[in-house]
């Protein structure tokens, strides 16, 4: 696993020769990550162990996830049922969907749903991020997961993350997405949200859960890092001013064609009135 | 001024002479200086086209400077710092160059772009004016198909230009041209590896693709545009029937002094419009859409506004693929092959159909108002009808992303639509046309609508209806249709057409002006339409 | 402004039958001239007046001065331009919303440089320059029938003289030898842009057909299955792709990521177990589909059976794959069938096996053309 990634990284950089001068901080950033993979497959195989299903009713849940436990009971379990096991044609089942998956689907508003939609859509979150936090760790500690990085800055730093992020960008994710970010049709109905407007831990928390007919990216398919790389280019979109000019909705040809017409062609069609009329 | 010296005065005089004796041109000049242009604001559409492909071949040519059509791969390393070290083609790198490196090249790359989308509208709304007005008769059958030329050349031209960049929505729009290509029974893999020398993309594309934006077709357009102008001073221009208007006049200005001056600031204007939009409008942006790489694709790629039609027959019809004995006619053949096929050639040949079905063999100068012809406005209803639902179509995935629609439902109702549209638009023109005809009629019958209500000394009330003319024993105006506007409100009258008339709102006239600039003509002429009116 | 342009009366009538003038008679005013230079042009000036008859009203100074107005409002804007241009930061800069303003205040300037010249001209013409109408008279129909005569005899007579109907032998000859021109003048052009898409040069042994065949051919690789890879060229585990996740993949050749390979991307999903069984259960309905399977996964071609364009919207739960460019739909748990849309083949599949080393390969290249149709595909 750690030989592959590692694999993985350096056939990235070695297309690049034109920065390849710098083997000493490569070295240790390698040497860091390899450590900090070492400790999160430790830190994750620990917890599982401890909380891994079967063991877990055995085990007495933290002092947050017996609050996470309480809010569940409240929102959640009409649906999900009392042990988050599913019920059928109601909720799926919540063992191992993982703390990401909750605080994905609670903080943008979309669970508790109001019904049973073939999309489920954004709308005000109900729960406060901290309420969200707590329901993720009770679900974690009952069935396992993937599970987000700390913090609420999860875009990768540099102009380099940047360019590879936005590599990653249009091929696995502006197909659904667009090359903008503002979402897209997808079939019968379905739709690919706009991800302009959504808090970098609720694209990561996207990335590795695939919600709803998301596909999922685990970590094993995009590197923590190649996704903080992706949030980066994300976040430079969202910030960067458009040098030229209004963007009309960077929707495509289609805006540009309403906007020839409705701007432009009213625009001089009412000049040729102006010029032949004999006022 | 007072102290300029004879000869400095006679200088001009004395060239002109100079040239005259080498050149044998006052004749030929006078009568270019004394062409009379019809004064209609619906005159000025082609123009408007005219001043946009100017301006293309001004902003084009400077982008020619900086912009390299090679697919030779590159390592970004320029200004827009998300795509460094990206690998691209050069033509790629070039275009992003003029966008960023290149000091006012994005505006100007912006002012191409969104010139060449003014250029196909403009040549769509001056070809709708040209037709519903039926301006396409003979003698000017010849003129329509050049201009059916035009618009298909240009088309062409603007899909060269949409694929020069080599970024993801340019090479998606390749891909499909190479599929339609390769859809064409027999030839069309011979066609394909013939045009992309080899598999597509191949390394060649992009080079002969802006040989042909930059030289073959301008110069066709420009050859196509000289023959279409030539032949519109040769046949004068149409005009509205009007006061003084026959078939056998031109009434309006000469060319100098006021026609060539309108002429000069309009140009003007449309340039300032180009430039303003250039600058305040982003229009496709390619580096938001990264170099092509076959893998990559984004949501709502589609073709700029003119090939949105195609985009649309291509995505509305049903999935028919042929198989005979071991060959395969692909579905995209018939909406992306036959249909422009059919598209190209049924308007050249309407002006003969037309002629044929009314058997009209006469010359007409005189336009016609669309109502009067509800059976053509109805087909043109049809056609526009059908060109917007295909247009609609080309872009559902973006209708059904913003208004929240399903996608496969705003297909089905780009088929259904395709089909159930056309004939009720055709039926609403028709009858539109005809309600408007009828109402003409009433008002050169009984007057114009006063608003004035008057009680009857026998208890009735009746409204008080201005008579247009003279009336004869029943109180019923004796005027003639004409085939122009008839006044419908009260302070219409005597300010007819485009006599007088105000931006917005028509104005009243200055007591001291004379009653109508209609000019006296000599009674042999037909002189019915000026009569009808006094 | 010299006396003799400004017209002699208010209001000119003329007739098209008024009688030649003798335009060296020195009682004519330049108008005069003017006047039947037009006439002689088949146009009559009926009606030729100044906006303002009596020249300096207050009126005509407003006009005057508005005009003037617009046209020193373009030069400020030109000037405006010019100093944006010169001195306005405009090297892009992510973190400045300044250089991001540079274009828009060009076009802005530009726009307001040009407008208001534009705007001036036509107040010009309108408001100062004479009210004028003016009759042109045409010619309906064609030439006057004498012309046609002399002229149509003239054609006539140069097709007979040069006719060669007379000249068998003259005819057969010429015609042979414009058929040679015409081939000397045309196969250099189409011989030079022939490329025998079935036997393409270039290409590795029995792959000249490149119509036929994809990067995943082992052929590519020495007669090896090729491996799947990443777009960076590093191969792939089973263990990358998550359960509902897909990637797409690459032949592991030289250059096999490129657009040298355009019709190689290939998408490897992850199906969920239940699907993955209805999958397994379906893939016995296309003979040639048996075996492609590897566990839950499965690659199919990204490359739409429509037109080509990448067909890789994938929707995890429904197993749905949509093509962003016609909307054609592919349902995965049932070989990749097209379900909506104008596509009619299915997805041709990547027939998947797992090497020693643990790494995605392709037991052989897809079994069907990929991409879009095309006269030969058999």
């Amino acid at each position: 696993m750690t030989s592959e990634h590692h694999a993985r990284r350096t056939g990235w950089r070695s297309l690049r020769p034109w920065r390849g001068g710098q083997p000493r901080s490569r070295g240790r950033r390698r040497l860091g990550r390899a450590f900090r993979l070492v400790a999160a497959l430790a830190l994750a195989g620990g917890v599982y162990t401890v909380f891994a299903p079967g063991v877990s009713s055995a085990q007495p849940l933290s002092q947050d996830a017996q609050d996470g436990q309480a809010l569940y009971a409240v929102n959640c379990a009409s649906c999900h049922g009392p042990n988050a096991q599913g019920v059928t044609n109601r909720g799926p089942s919540l063992i191992g969907v993982g703390s990401a998956a909750v605080e994905f689907q609670v903080t943008t508003g979309r669970m508790p749903a109001t019904r049973q939609e073939a999309q489920i859509e954004e709308k005000p979150p109900q729960l406060s991020d901290e309420q969200a936090r707590k329901i993720g760790q009770y679900i974690q500690e009952l069935g396992g997961g993937p599970q987000l990085p700390e913090g609420n800055d999860l875009a990768a730093t540099g102009e380099d993350a940047i360019a590879q992020g936005g590599e990653l960008f249009r091929i696995n994710c502006a197909s659904c997405h667009g090359n903008a970010g503002r979402g897209g049709a997808l079939s019968s109905g379905k739709f690919a949200p706009s991800i302009s407007g959504i808090s970098q831990r609720q694209i990561y928390a996207a990335m590795l859960t695939g919600p709803q007919n998301m596909p999922v990216f685990g970590d094993n398919q995009l590197t923590p890092d190649q996704k903080r790389e992706i949030i980066a280019y994300l976040e430079n979109l969202k910030h960067d001013k458009d040098p030229g000019g209004w963007n009309i909705g960077r929707v495509g040809p289609v805006s540009e064609g309403l906007a020839i017409f409705l701007v432009g062609m009213v625009a001089l069609v009412f000049t040729a009135l102006w010029i032949a009329g004999k006022s | 001024m007072k102290r300029r010296t004879p000869e400095l005065r006679a200088l001009p005089a004395e060239s002109l002479g100079a040239l005259d004796d080498r050149l044998h041109s006052a004749s030929p000049l006078r009568k270019i200086l004394n062409k009379v242009f019809p004064d209609h604001w619906s005159f000025l559409l082609g123009e408007l086209a005219l001043w946009a492909f100017i301006i293309l071949l001004l902003t084009g040519t400077f982008l020619t400077f900086f912009f390299d059509p090679s697919m030779e791969e590159v390592r970004y390393n320029g200004s827009y710092t998300p795509l460094r070290g990206v690998s691209m083609s050069r033509a790629y790198e070039t275009s992003l160059n003029i966008s960023f490196d290149v000091r006012g090249g994005l505006v100007i790359r912006q002012m191409h772009h969104w010139a060449a989308l003014l250029f196909m509208a403009a040549i769509i709304v001056h070809m709708l004016r040209v037709f519903f007005t039926g301006a396409f008769r003979k003698p000017r059958e010849l003129n329509w198909i050049v201009g059916l030329l035009l618009f298909w050349v240009g088309f062409l031209e603007g899909f060269c230009g949409y694929s020069l960049p080599d970024d993801g929505l340019s090479g998606t729009g390749l891909r499909i041209a190479s599929a339609i290509m390769l859809s064409i029974p027999v030839v069309g893999s011979w066609l394909t590896t013939a045009i992309f020398g080899g598999e597509f993309p191949g390394t060649e594309i992009i080079p002969r693709l802006y040989i042909v934006h930059v030289l073959l077709v301008p110069a066709l357009l420009v050859a196509l545009i000289s023959v279409h102008l030539a032949l519109m001073v040769l046949q004068k221009h149409t005009q509205w029937p009007g006061p003084g208007r026959t078939n056998d006049n031109v009434v309006g200005e000469r060319a100098y002094p006021r026609y060539a001056t309108k002429m000069a600031g309009f140009f003007m204007i449309v340039f300032a419009v180009v430039a303003i939009m250039g600058g305040l409008f982003q229009i496709n942006p390619i580096w938001l859409f990264g170099p092509y790489k076959a893998a990559a694709v984004s949501s709502a790629s589609q073709p700029d506004w003119y090939v949105l039609f195609l985009e649309g027959s291509t995505r509305l019809f049903p999935n028919w693929e042929i198989r005979v004995a071991d060959h395969t006619v692909p579905a995209i053949f018939w909406p992306a092959v036959v249909l422009p096929g059919i598209l190209t050639v049924l308007p050249m040949l309407y002006p003969f159909l037309e002629a044929r079905f009314t058997k009209d063999r006469a010359s007409h100068h005189l336009l016609q108002r669309p109502r009067d012809v509800p059976t053509r406005t109805g087909l043109g209803a049809m056609a526009v009808s059908f060109y917007v639902v295909l247009t609609l179509s080309g872009g559902n995935d973006v209708i059904a992303d913003k208004f929240h629609i399903s996608l496969n439902a705003t297909t089905w109702a780009g088929r259904i639509g395709l089909i159930v549209v056309p004939p009720l638009a055709y039926y609403v023109a028709h009858r539109i046309c005809l309600g408007l005809q009828q109402h003409d009629r009433e008002v050169l019958a009984h007057g114009i609508e006063t608003g004035v209500i008057r009680r009857l000394p026998d208890g009735r009330f009746i409204e008080v209806h201005q008579p247009l003319g003279p009336v004869d024993e029943h109180g019923h105006g004796q005027l003639e249709y004409t085939g122009w506007a008839v006044p419908k409100k009260m302070n219409r009258v005597g300010a007819l057409g485009p006599a007088i008339k105000g931006f917005f709102f028509p104005i009243e006239k200055p007591p001291q002006a004379p009653v109508s600039p209609a000019p006296q003509l000599p009674a042999e002429s037909e002189r019915r339409e000026v009569e009808a009116r006094r | 402004m010299s006396t003799g342009t400004r017209p002699p009366g208010p209001v000119l009538r003329e007739q098209v039958d008024r009688p030649e003038v003798d335009i060296d008679d020195p009682r004519l005013t330049r108008f005069d001239l003017v006047k039947e230079g037009a006439r002689r042009d088949g146009v009559d000036i009926v009606q030729y007046e100044p906006r303002f008859p009596a020249p300096g009203t207050r009126a005509e100074r407003r006009a005057e001065r508005s005009i003037a107005l617009l046209f020193l409002l373009a030069f400020l804007s030109a000037a405006a331009f010019f100093a944006i241009y010169i001195w306005w930061p405009w090297r892009y800069d992510p973190g400045s919303n300044l250089s991001k303003l540079y274009t828009p205040l060009l076009g802005l300037t530009l726009g307001l440089s040009l407008a208001p010249i534009g705007f001036g001209i036509i107040a010009y013409a309108k408001k100062l320059l004479p009210m004028e109408v003016a009759v042109e008279h045409r010619h309906v129909g064609g030439s006057p029938p004498a012309d046609r005569k002399l002229t149509g005899a003239l054609l006539a007579s140069i097709a007979d003289e040069t006719a060669i109907q007379r000249r068998p032998l003259i005819k057969g000859a010429l015609a042979t030898s414009l058929l040679g021109i015409g081939v000397v003048a045309t196969v250099p052009l189409i011989g030079g842009l022939i490329k025998n898409p079935h036997k393409m040069a270039g290409q590795p042994e029995g792959l000249g057909d490149v119509l036929m065949h994809t990067g995943f051919d082992p052929a590519y690789n020495n007669g090896k299955p090729v491996r799947l890879v990443h777009e960076d060229g590093t191969p792939i585990r089973p263990s990358d792709v998550s359960v509902g996740g897909q990637i797409t993949v690459f032949p592991g050749i030289p250059d096999g990521a490129t657009n040298k390979f355009a019709d190689s991307p290939t998408l490897l999903i992850h199906l969920r177990t239940s699907d993955a069984e209805t999958l397994r259960r379906n893939l016995a309905h296309v003979p040639i589909n048996e075996g492609v399977m590897w566990g839950d996964y499965v690659a199919y071609s990204k490359i739409c059976t429509h037109a080509g364009c990448p067909a890789s919207l994938y929707e995890q739960q429904t197993n749905r794959l949509l093509c962003p460019c016609h909307q054609s739909q592919f349902q995965i748990t049932d070989n990749a069938r097209p379900i909506f849309g104008p596509a009619t083949r299915r997805l041709p599949a990547l027939p998947l096996d797992v090497d020693a080393e643990g790494f995605f390969i392709a037991k052989s290249d897809f079994k069907v053309p990929v991409g879009p149709g095309f006269w030969e595909r058999p």
